[in-house]
């Protein structure tokens, strides 16, 4: 294989480990993770970098009973009745209400990039979950748009998770009832300050 | 303008290398085989319109994508 070749396939690769961890971290967070998603999680390993160790910290955790995970993420983030103790919503963190501009900024660059809400929950779009998987779309393309440069990644990510997402997580591993959800906070803590001081880099 | 397109392309190697220092290569190394998405994904999603944002697809994701 060409030099340009060997190229091409390291920066795919990268792009790909960034769109999956987005994708995990969406998906760890939508909903609780079922015996399959808990088997996989088990099997990962990560090396010696902070976000290696974040993951062999999520492979350990992922040795949990399903019934004690879905109390957790019961607990979490819808409580009984009255709200979790984690509202994982940007404009909640950024105004203190849900529902304000941050989310009506966020459905305008919706609209601009092509991007649709599945509405299968009553969740306003602004949910981390649902931020952390529209940034898997800009990267692999799935959205009108297509796959983004990373200029429009950038402007994405400042605008809509960078202001916030860090703090959401520290309070995600320090709540009461996180015990999976330390290691899952853990390490989008550390991935989102990495891809934060990488789009700094490329700008 | 020349040298404006080489400073992008510093710019853009100093990335890489920084997330493939950050473990963004061999710090996931256990997840193995994450690319890009299925054909048979992708057909799904083809019928769901362009317009692509499916929170019904989060499962299908990612284990297109995490494959472990």
């Amino acid at each position: 294989m060409s030099a340009n070749g060997d190229h091409r396939d390291a920066v795919a690769e990268i792009e790909a480990r960034r769109a999956a961890l987005y994708a995990l971290l969406g998906r760890l967070l939508a909903l609780p993770p079922d015996p399959e998603c808990l088997d996989k999680l088990q099997q990962l390993q990560g090396d010696d970098t902070p976000l290696g160790m974040a993951l062999s910290d999520l492979a350990l955790a992922a040795n949990i009973e399903m019934n004690t995970l879905e109390d957790e993420y019961t607990k979490l983030f819808y409580g009984m009745g009255q709200g979790g103790e984690i509202l994982p919503y940007a404009s909640y963190y950024l105004t203190g209400s849900l529902h304000d501009h941050p989310l009506a900024e966020l459905r305008r660059d919706m609209d601009r990039l092509g991007i649709a809400c599945g509405n299968v929950n009553d969740e306003p779009e602004d949910h981390i979950a649902a931020l952390l998987e529209m940034m898997h779309g800009l990267i692999v393309g799935n959205f009108g748009i297509g796959v983004t440069d990373l200029s429009e990644q950038t402007r994405f990510f400042e605008a809509h998770l960078a202001t916030w997402a860090g703090d959401l997580f520290m309070d995600l591993e320090a709540a009461e009832s996180a015990v999976f959800f330390v290691a899952v906070a853990r390490l989008g803590r550390i991935f989102l300050e990495v891809e934060g001081s990488a789009f700094r880099m490329a700008a | 303008m020349k040298e404006d397109k080489g400073h992008l392309v510093t710019q853009a190697v100093k990335r890489r290398d920084f997330l493939k220092q950050a473990g963004l290569v061999l710090g996931t190394a256990g997840a193995a085989g994450v690319m890009a998405k299925s054909k048979e994904a992708q057909a799904v999603e083809a019928e769901n319109s362009g317009r692509g944002y499916r929170e019904t697809e989060h499962v299908r994701t990612y284990y297109e994508l995490a494959k472990f």
